[in-house]
């Protein structure tokens, strides 16, 4: 079952799905394809959106985003599909899914927050961890994390000790 | 979603509005909450809390403050504490804002100094007491106190418990490697028949293993008298760049191939490993990285620098030669060395037999300094062939790194019918060869008293092969004095060879014929005084006679200045242990003579002449720059 | 906004809510109309200090990440590792893991009861539950050091062994606390007032909770027998027997009834695991620290906490460091997507309830 499964995805999409480890499949869609194939995989029954990330590949100037679905079902409760997707690091763009699966609301705040990713079509995106903005966001790999703790830390004198 | 549903109750669940109050027992019975300061609760033994440190076992290798997480350790040097090799003056400080109290740095101490221990309270105004040196009692006695004298009501970090160890090391857990990748060697049975060398040889893999095992605390860069850059040239051979490793080992050391064989390993005594484990192979590393690559030239591209158009002359083409004669033709000065043997190696060359260090290997190293530019003059002995005085006046600057090339006897009765130890070996590596009779008898406790066993050993395997034969040594020092090095002793024993500690020989016994029957031998009462100087000391009427019918004396050697006039001989200073006396740079009390190697150092070994060749090639470089011809 | 809407703040500091975290209501009276979920006070960049630190220097700072049950995110951190780097962890640790993770279980739902408790108002049983929670805690100090947070499962093992007398101070505190069940259940699960108090509240349907990602109680509440450690089983579960216990409505009443369930199941394993327990060695050496070198590739991992499924997504790039590290927390979609929905059209004096019985724990949903 999962075999024939493994050949619709790889004829219907014209891609190639790797094999991780038992039970682990991946694939890397281009980023126009991502909607057509989230929304078959549903119909399949992968109907649980484990997690929603990000990845900052800044040697290739890209990002990568990356959904990991499962399902509920007896079964195929334990296969895990891990779509991938590319986009470029200049103009960060993409499509929400909320569409099909309801619960990935937080999770692409989260990364537009934190990549600076911007999601079209996504009803809330506000602060969801962080209080304000910054210049890079902050999980970017050129985010210098010591330059900013220097800055916004050491450049604030000790209080006086009152003898 | 949300709507409240009153009053849906399933009918298998009893809930009842009196049932709590069963709960009213528990007002009779006794509470349970610890009066705290007044009942204590005692900590498990495994408890993390602050930390305890022995400042004697501590060896200030730093590897805690390497892997704390939150940088929280800093090594701090302390004036008080000697420097020795293999130990830094250095110890942590801890700063308690940090730390998070994980016990990652017990679990790579080497030593197992550093431990946690069952504290957990520090109260105090000023906040720069939560920065401390970890001590233990033993370093502290003021601040530990044993648990009459201890208050929990002043708990402090300058006021704690003694003896209140918990999470400690283990060395199960640890987080280095306590065994080396064992060396395969030929077996003693197999390899007393022939000359095949000993030392196989690690491969591919078991390098990379073994070479993982480097904590990188370089406290063996410290130790080794030439200062290599150990913890690199390692961590070259770990990714699996055994050239990267060469040009690093030869930044410091022109003779891999023959130092990887005989080294003395000064820096695997200090290696942080060593104290609970076994310590990392430096020396087969060595030899693992300089036999892989077969072409030295096309690997370390080294060019010398422009001619300065100087001229030096090296007499002797040992390790001291070797390197100075490196080091000024990478400066760009031209080096002639001078040698009586046929080939390069000096002392090496005739010295350790085959079986540890076969020719072909020091012919590779000084191949590859022959390369660069050097002139080599072999079978030329100075003092006949050519003599000092013309060598001082043609060249700008001398390095004599002649050694010991002399054996000493016993010159106890009948000595002259025994064999010299260097004779031997040298007759038999580069001579005719040596007969060799059926019980032979080793005056010596030395290496080179074990080298001579050894191949006599061979040498009556393959010239009497079926017959009984047996080698002996006798030697004055006793098995915990014997200068000979431990896995030469183990060796040795595994072959076959007898030892007889703690006898000094008296006298040569002579059957009618004329010739050896057997050494009379006396007990040693001790041998050093109590300066440690040499001075023994013998029990005359006891006696034994060990049989044999060949002796060879191997109980020391020392330098042949022969070649030297009288009248520079005299100009020549001498320290009080009657070595060569040089400056800092190297330059003996004849202007433009300059020496190093076994004739300055107490050591005795090939490290250390490179050691001395390093300091005299800076002396012999400032003293070129100034010359003018 | 009509003239009759109030927008207020519910939290960080409220007698009903546990960790910081808030959440901003729009009431018309006493009925909710809107509500907003604030996270972000426990945000300390976990994934970002995760790049910058190697394999083994990451280890102390995972148990960091949730606070109330750090076990199961060493074991997740643990098992990722391992998977990249192709370690094989010998069996008798295998246990002694299983054994940590569901005392660990057991001291967090202990915890979830005081919190659940104290908030309704019925002290006496919160006041119980801390103290046994504080017995739990003893135990992981003999084994780890360590009380709140243990710094125990590592790649390649656990840290150290069993100590002597482990088992019969185990057994003691199992019975201690397996003894008091019936007293728990007249106290408070078998409550009138806590039946009038939670039944019906909070509800949501089957169909909802698969859609808004729910996992653990919040879906075992409804119905579905999805446990990880069944569906996916990791370490030693497939050698201990045990149940999974479910309820069918899928409001308060049920959420908290699976939890008191599954704490009689976990005293269960535990037993069962103490009783089973191999003899060898319980840590295979990783590499030296200073110089392992992890090979390329990704992985995710899964276990089940005490409120859901928790998951990492780990990559490697060849080097010392992780590359990227993301932390699948449960109580992410429950509190910020599920509880917005569930909020609305229930009174102001219930949010404290709702919060609790789904059981999210702030820390997890910030990192």
């Amino acid at each position: 079952m999962n075999e024939s499964l493994k050949k619709k995805i790889e004829s219907d999409f014209k891609t190639s799905v790797e094999i991780l480890e038992k039970n682990r499949w991946t694939t890397t869609v281009k980023k126009d394809q991502v909607l057509d194939v989230l929304r078959f995989l549903r119909n399949k029954g992968f109907d649980h959106l484990a997690l929603i990330s990000c990845v900052d590949w800044i040697k290739e100037g890209e990002f990568e985003l990356i959904y990991i679905l499962s399902s509920y079902l007896a079964g195929k409760e334990r296969l895990h599909l891990i779509l991938k997707t590319r986009i470029s690091r200049k103009k960060p763009e993409f499509e929400t899914i909320i569409p099909i699966f309801e619960n990935a609301e937080p999770y692409e705040r989260e990364i537009h927050e934190l990549f600076g990713i911007n999601f079209n079509g996504h009803p809330r995106l506000e602060h969801l961890l962080l209080d304000r903005d910054y210049e890079i966001p902050p999980f970017r790999k050129d985010f210098d994390t010591r330059k900013y703790v220097k800055e916004t830390f050491e450049s604030i004198k000790p209080v006086e000790e009152e003898k | 979603m949300g709507s409240k549903a009153k009053g849906q109750k399933k009918t298998n669940e009893k809930t009842s509005i009196l049932s709590p109050f069963k709960a009213i027992k528990y007002l009779f019975k006794k509470p349970k909450t610890l009066r705290y300061p007044f009942e204590k609760k005692e900590p498990s033994p495994r408890l993390r809390g602050f930390h305890l440190n022995d400042w004697d076992e501590c060896t200030g290798c730093g590897n805690c403050a390497d892997i704390c997480p939150n940088e929280a350790i800093t090594m701090v040097e302390i004036p008080e504490i000697e420097v020795e090799p293999g130990k830094k003056n250095e110890r942590p400080k801890i700063d308690y804002g940090r730390c998070c109290y994980c016990g990652l740095c017990v679990d790579v101490c080497p030593t197992d100094s550093l431990r946690l221990s069952k504290d957990y309270l520090h109260i105090h105004f000023d906040p720069k007491t939560f920065t401390s040196f970890a001590k233990d009692e033993k370093s502290d006695s003021e601040h530990f106190l044993p648990e009459e004298e201890y208050s929990i009501f002043k708990a402090n970090l300058n006021h704690r418990k003694q003896n209140s160890d918990g999470f400690v090391s283990d060395l199960k857990y640890s987080l280095f490697e306590p065994e080396r990748v064992k060396m395969p060697y030929v077996p003693a049975d197999e390899r007393k028949l022939s000359f095949i060398e000993q030392v196989i040889g690690y491969s591919k893999e078991e390098a990379i293993m073994e070479a993982s095992r480097c904590l990188e605390c370089k406290l063996c860069e410290d130790a080794c008298p030439a200062h290599l850059k150990i913890s690199d040239y390692i961590k070259a051979i770990h990714e699996d760049e055994p050239e990267e490793s060469l040009k690093k080992i030869f930044e410091d050391n022109p003779i891999p191939s023959i130092c990887g064989r005989i080294c003395m390993k000064h820096c695997e005594d200090a290696c942080s490993l060593s104290i609970r484990g076994e310590p990392v192979a430096i020396r087969w590393l060595k030899r693992y990285a300089a036999d892989q690559v077969d072409d030295f030239q096309k690997a370390l591209r080294q060019k010398p620098a422009e001619s300065t158009g100087k001229k030096v002359a090296v007499i002797g083409a040992g390790s001291g030669g070797l390197s100075v004669a490196y080091f000024l033709t990478l400066k760009g000065h031209k080096v002639v060395i001078f040698d009586s043997l046929p080939g390069g190696g000096g002392m090496m060359r005739i010295g350790p037999p085959v079986y540890r260090l076969p020719t072909a290997s020091i012919d590779k190293d000084v191949d590859y300094i022959a390369s660069l530019g050097v002139e080599f003059r072999f079978n030329t002995t100075v003092g006949e062939d050519i003599t000092f005085e013309d060598i001082l006046e043609e060249y700008d600057a001398t390095y004599l790194g002649i050694g010991a090339t002399l054996s000493r006897s016993t010159k106890v009765k009948n000595a002259d019918k025994c064999m010299l130890g260097l004779d031997f070996l040298k007759e038999n590596k580069i001579g005719e060869g040596v007969k060799v009779g059926k019980e032979t008898i080793v005056i010596g406790g030395g290496n080179v008293a074990m080298d001579v066993a050894r191949e006599s050993l061979r040498l009556q395997h393959i010239q009497h092969p079926n017959e009984k034969t047996v080698t002996k040594t006798v030697s004055l020092e006793n098995w915990n004095e014997m200068p000979a090095t431990e896995e030469e002793i183990e060796d040795s024993k595994a072959e076959g060879i007898e030892f007889n500690p703690a006898w000094g020989p008296k006298e040569v016994v002579l059957d009618d014929k004329g010739k050896v029957k057997g050494l009379l031998c006396k007990k040693v009462k001790k041998v050093f005084d109590k300066q440690g100087r040499f001075s023994p000391e013998f029990y005359e009427e006891k006696t034994t006679l060990l049989e044999g019918d060949m002796i060879i004396e191997a109980i020391g050697q020392g330098p042949d200045f022969s070649f030297i006039p009288k009248q520079l001989m005299n100009k020549l200073e001498f320290t009080e242990r009657r070595k060569v006396k040089v400056d800092e740079g190297g330059q003996t009390s004849i202007p433009g003579v300059f020496a190093g190697g076994d004739i300055v150092n107490l050591n005795l070994d090939a490290v250390t002449a490179i050691a001395d060749a390093k300091v005299a090639t800076e002396g012999i470089d400032k003293l070129l720059k100034k010359t003018k011809r | 906004m009509t003239e009759r809407e109030l927008e207020m703040y519910f939290g960080p500091q409220h007698m009903g809510m546990v960790g910081n975290f808030s959440i901003t209501l729009n009431v018309e009276g006493d009925r909710i109309l809107k509500a907003k979920a604030n996270p972000g006070y426990l945000h300390r960049g976990f994934e970002k200090l995760m790049e910058l630190r190697t394999w083994i220097q990451n280890f102390p700072l995972v148990c960091r990440v949730n606070v109330i049950e750090p076990h199961s995110m060493e074991m997740v951190y643990a098992m990722a590792v391992e998977k990249l780097a192709g370690i094989k962890v010998p069996s008798r640790a295998e246990y002694i893991r299983t054994l940590t993770l569901e005392l660990s279980r057991l001291a967090s739902h202990l915890f979830g009861c005081w919190a659940y408790a104290n908030m309704l108002g019925f002290d006496t049983i919160a006041q119980w539950a801390m103290y046994h929670r504080d017995l739990v805690l003893d135990l992981f100090e003999d084994l780890t050091g360590g009380r709140v947070y243990p710094i125990y499962i590592w790649p390649g093992g656990v840290r150290r062994d069993l100590p002597d007398g482990f088992k019969e101070k185990a057994l003691n505190t199992l019975h201690e606390i397996g003894g008091k069940i019936p007293d728990y259940d007249a106290t408070f699960f078998n409550n009138r007032l806590f039946y009038n108090r939670a039944k019906g509240i909070g509800r949501i349907s089957r169909k909802e909770a698969k859609n808004l990602g729910g996992t653990g109680q919040v879906l075992r509440g409804t119905g579905v027998k999805f446990d990880i450690r069944k569906v996916d089983p990791y370490s030693a579960y497939d050698k201990v027997d045990f149940e999974i216990p479910t309820r069918e409505d899928g409001d308060a009443y049920s959420r908290i009834w699976v939890i008191r369930d599954e704490m009689i199941q976990s005293v269960h394993i535990v037993m069962q695991c103490l009783e089973k327990m191999p003899s060898g060695k319980v840590y295979n050496r990783v590499p030296n620290p200073f110089k392992w070198k992890i090979p390329k590739g990704e992985t995710y991992v899964r276990v089940e906490s005490s409120r859901g499924e928790l998951g990492l997504y780990m990559i490697s790039n060849g080097g010392d460091k992780p590359y990227r590290v993301h932390f699948r927390t449960p109580s992410y979609p429950h509190g910020l997507t599920i509880l917005e929905k569930m909020l609305v059209g229930e009174s102001v004096a219930d949010v404290g309830n709702i919060m609790m019985s789904l059981y999210v724990v702030a820390p997890e949903i910030d990192r």
